[in-house]
């Protein structure tokens, strides 16, 4: 038997060419060649019934498959449709024969323009084959029939149930169909090998293990050929996951040749078995032929999740595999609750992150009069103490690091209390801010000379109390942490987020490796000699230097005072105020003292606490509800918002883009952010001209909202800005924490792409393309 | 300087976290005030205390059309106790319009309210990437369930599973929800920017 094959695809349009197509099988019996999805009158799918044999001997192999010839648009789905769609499916009843599993070439990947709903499956057309078995004892003929359900998409989509049946005649020898064999070789070739003999090989390592139930992962996949043979290129859609039970869509970037990212989700009733990376990976380019492999790898264990209320653990819907039920006889493995699952940052990498960060305090406005103060201290110091300088740079670094490790104390403990607490909580604590302010008063007034505390080289040269000026160093040191926490640097914010999310272990380390970074660049000047001959040398210039880093002092002073003013209120800020005038009357006569002898100094001492603690008493009450009022304007751009998840959402429902400001008063470099490029004229034009709803989530004091949301995307504190764009709610991004004009305007551009107002005026803008975050 | 704090801060970005999720099995649902097709608006939070059913739908849908044949959602929604129970239907259609939707609903001759999420906006919070794709929120606004409608896609098991039914009933009766998520299937929801 002889049938032509029809090397067109079934044109678009009317009966006549449909009829065309049709007479092209006319070799094809009419029973193997049906015909559905139709289309205002026009059918989109032509299914035919295709054997690699015209005649097949009993006992012998053959091949059986559905060719699907589709309109042009118009497309059928893999065995995982993605998102939506339906696997095609074909039933075969072929009594005297054994038909095998259905062999899928490698699939196509559709997404809709803004990249929301990923499917995958076959456009043009394809070849769903499998090897069938004639039985030893076949007679006459063979009797085929296929049942063809499948779900044909364009944009809309319609179900097409096709029979197709023909037979095959038995008889002495197999006999090749020569029509039909390239067919089912160019569809054989396409269909993806099992790794074991494709000679490569892959292995998954993922960064976190085990898999917590609900909890995204990411971890790194490696191709190898076994040969030794350089990897070919890749195409866009070189990986199509098969479908996972209780993992959610699994995506692969190439960071490397032969390195992927890797990147997916537990889901909430993820089965404890260990679930496997199953998919397909093509190799290869159109230019230098494909080459598609089966990956099949083990991820790692599973553990639950912090359990639900009442959400007992369910099985997931769909029925296992014969693997996932041998998986399920292996005893999954028990491990401890993960914590540190929650993040994707390796410790190694947030100890580095802490480091640079620490390093990056040094130039923050709230550090640098201190450490221009110990700079300061330093040059003195190498003149007259030479060989005193290592252990003065220790105590240094030994306050920060003992500070640093405190201040880790301290977060432990409130966690464990169950409060949510972030880095600079402390700064929430009107207390706190008045107690620094006054140190900052005092430190400011002995710069000016108006007492001494063994600081001023001048007046106690030559009777320097060594351990006393070892206390000094590390009280320096503990004083620049104390300073240094509000400014949260560049990545800083991710190590912190980091160790607030893990362990105790994690926490005192990271925060060790901040303390570290902070006292770097002292150290450094101390550890490299010819750095420290290059300072200055000592002479009057030092006291006018002393008394101008006072000033500097009373700078940040004010603007811990402003602080105060978020907290509590005017009121609030005259009481610290009047505290502080208190603080300078107290050292004032204190320093008075210092000339005095005997019992009259002990009186001038004793009024000079009096008054301290006294103001203290009167002063220090601070009321909460004084600053009860939310801010809104504590951004300078106008039209902002207080932040809610439900005015967000509203805006998004609106089709406005979202920007989100993180910040709180005590926090520098929000505050710069806001003065230096949210306030300014562009990018408020920006805003207007995309009509970009501008929220302020106001952090200054506790706010568990806020909390929650900051460490939903990793962090322990602020600044943190977020962009949302309508089009897509679900994946804001996340701007870098020293903001610029053209970062803000453009992310806001692109945020409104897809916007109603845009769209309106047919501007062909680039909706789509938003490719998963690395 | 700048050139060192730009490519610090690019590197914080990299290293920045996940992107806020779908609505997920176990966590609060997104929150929504959407207008019917009669124009009254409805929100998530006024239904507090009862479990809701979100239904998302496009009546053009071959798998939504055989449902409604079947009376599958009417059905389900009938075996529930109305007084604890409350179905939404929300189509988030791009071309759809209230008026198709009160169309729609007196041919069909149902009861639930047709919410009108054009923008998509709802749709994509939720993560509904199929029509129908269902939705299960308990009393205390947390989602318990995500999927699909029932395990039969092809409509062709005579005896099927409705995974909303099962999992109301589980909720209802204090019990624990047996399968909380399935894949759902049928045609994709279709979004604006697919127009």
């Amino acid at each position: 038997m002889k049938h032509t094959v029809s090397k067109r695809l079934v044109p678009v349009g009317g009966l006549c060419l449909w009829l065309l197509a049709t007479v092209a099988h006319a070799a094809l019996p009419p029973s193997a060649v049906a015909t559905s999805a139709p289309d205002e009158g026009d059918p989109r799918v032509e299914a035919s019934l295709l054997v690699d044999a015209t005649q097949v001997k009993p006992g012998d192999t053959f091949r059986v498959g559905v060719r699907f010839r589709l309109d042009p648009g118009w497309h059928i789905y893999w065995k995982n449709p993605g998102d939506s769609g339906l696997e095609t499916e074909i039933d075969w009843d072929t009594p005297g024969s054994t038909v095998g599993p259905l062999q899928w070439p490698f699939p196509s990947t559709f997404r809709t323009p803004d990249g929301f709903i990923v499917t995958h499956g076959y456009e043009g057309e394809v070849l769903l084959f499998a090897n069938a078995t004639a039985s030893a004892q076949a007679q006459g003929s063979l009797q085929l029939s296929a049942a063809v359900n499948a779900l044909v998409c364009e944009v809309h989509c319609i179900p097409a149930d096709m029979m197709l049946t023909r037979t095959i005649p038995v008889g002495p020898q197999t006999l090749p169909d020569a029509e039909a064999m390239p067919t089912f070789d160019a569809a054989r070739a396409r269909v993806p090998r099992p790794m074991a003999d494709s000679g490569y090989d892959v292995k998954v390592e993922l960064a976190t293990k085990p898999l917590t139930a609900g909890q995204p992962f990411t971890g790194t996949l490696t191709l190898t050929s076994t040969k030794g043979a350089p990897l070919p290129p890749l195409e866009k859609d070189f990986f199509v996951p098969a479908r996972i039970p209780g993992v959610d869509v699994v995506h692969l970037k190439e960071t490397a040749p032969g390195r992927f990212a890797l990147e997916g989700k537990a889901e909430p009733d993820v089965p404890q078995a260990e679930p496997r990376l199953e998919g397909v990976l093509r190799l290869g380019t159109a230019a230098t032929g494909y080459h598609a492999l089966e990956v099949d790898a083990p991820l790692a264990p599973v553990v639950a999740a912090a359990a639900v209320p009442g959400a007992a653990p369910a099985a997931v819907a769909k029925p296992p595999s014969i693997k996932d039920s041998l998986a399920a006889v292996k005893p999954a493995a028990v491990v401890p609750a993960a914590a540190p699952a929650e993040s994707s940052l390796g410790l190694g990498m947030a100890l580095v992150f802490a480091f640079l960060g620490g390093a990056l305090l040094n130039l923050m406005p709230c550090v640098f009069p201190v450490l221009a103060l110990k700079a300061y201290g330093f040059t003195r110091m190498v003149r007259q103490e030479q060989g005193r300088v290592g252990a003065h740079a220790a105590a240094y670094a030994g306050g920060i690091v003992g500070s640093m490790l405190l201040l880790a104390g301290a977060v432990l403990a409130v966690r464990a209390g169950g409060a949510g607490v972030g880095w600079g909580f402390q700064f929430q604590e009107p207390l706190f801010v008045a107690a620094v302010s006054a140190v900052l008063v005092a430190f400011a007034l002995n710069l000016f000379g108006v007492f001494n505390v063994g600081l001023d080289g001048t007046s106690l040269a030559g009777k320097v109390d060594q351990s006393h000026g070892l206390m000094h160093s590390a009280g320096e040191g503990v004083l620049a942490v104390v300073l240094a926490t509000p400014c949260s640097a560049p990545l800083l914010g991710t190590a912190v987020g980091f160790a607030f999310a893990a362990g105790p272990i994690t926490v005192l380390a990271v925060f060790t490796a901040l303390g570290l970074g902070l006292a770097l660049p002292f150290c450094v000047l101390v550890l490299v000699p010819g750095l420290a001959k290059r300072l200055p040398k000592p002479g009057a210039w030092m006291e006018r230097f002393k008394q101008v880093l006072g000033f500097a002092l009373l700078g940040t002073t004010v603007w811990l005072v402003w602080v105060m003013g978020g907290l509590a209120g005017v009121d609030g800020m005259a009481r610290l105020l009047a505290f502080l005038v208190a603080v300078g009357l107290g050292t004032w006569v204190y320093g008075q003292s210092q000339t005095q002898e005997g019992g009259r100094r002990w009186a001038s001492l004793g009024v000079a606490v009096v008054v301290l603690v006294g103001a203290g008493v009167a002063t220090l009450r601070f009321d909460d509800a004084a600053a009860a009022t939310p801010r809104a304007t504590s951004s300078t751009v106008a039209q902002a918002q207080p932040w809610s998840d439900e005015a967000v959402s509203a805006a998004l429902a609106a089709g406005q883009p979202v920007f989100v400001d993180f910040t709180a008063d005590w926090c520098l470099t929000c505050k710069f952010n806001e003065r230096t490029v949210l306030s300014r004229e562009e990018v408020r034009a920006a805003f207007t001209e995309h009509q970009v709803a501008f929220f302020v989530a106001d952090w200054t004091r506790r706010d568990a909202r806020i909390t929650a949301r900051l460490a939903e995307h990793g962090r322990a504190g602020v600044p943190m800005y977020l962009v949302l764009d309508p089009a897509a709610p679900d994946a804001p991004e996340v701007l870098p924490e020293l903001l610029t004009v053209d970062s803000v305007v453009d992310a806001v551009k692109r945020a409104s792409a897809c916007s109603p107002s845009n769209r309106a005026d047919g501007s062909k803008v680039l909706c789509a393309a938003r490719l998963p975050k690395p | 300087m700048k050139q060192v704090f730009t490519a610090v801060a690019l590197g914080s970005l990299f290293a920045g976290a996940p992107a806020f999720a779908d609505a997920e099995v176990g966590k609060p649902a997104p929150a929504f005030t959407l207008k019917d097709e009669a124009g009254k608006e409805h929100s998530l939070s006024q239904y507090k205390g009862k479990v809701v059913v979100l239904e998302w739908t496009n009546p053009e849908c071959p798998f939504v059309k055989r449902h409604y044949e079947a009376d599958t959602m009417a059905n389900t929604l009938k075996g529930f106790d109305a007084k604890k129970v409350v179905w939404l239907a929300v189509d988030s259609t791009a071309h759809n319009t209230p008026e198709k939707s009160a169309a729609w609903k007196k041919d069909e001759g149902f009861t639930y309210p047709v919410l009108q999420d054009a923008s998509g906006a709802t749709g994509k919070a939720y993560g509904a990437k199929t029509t129908p794709h269902m939705y299960v929120i308990d009393e205390q606004g947390v989602v318990r369930y995500a999927g699909a409608i029932d395990d039969d896609p092809r409509g062709k098991n005579e005896k099927k599973v409705n995974h909303v039914k099962t999992t109301v009933d589980a909720l209802l009766g204090g019990k624990p929800v047996p399968a909380s998520t399935t894949t759902p299937y049928g045609c994709s929801v279709k979004y604006k920017s697919a127009s």
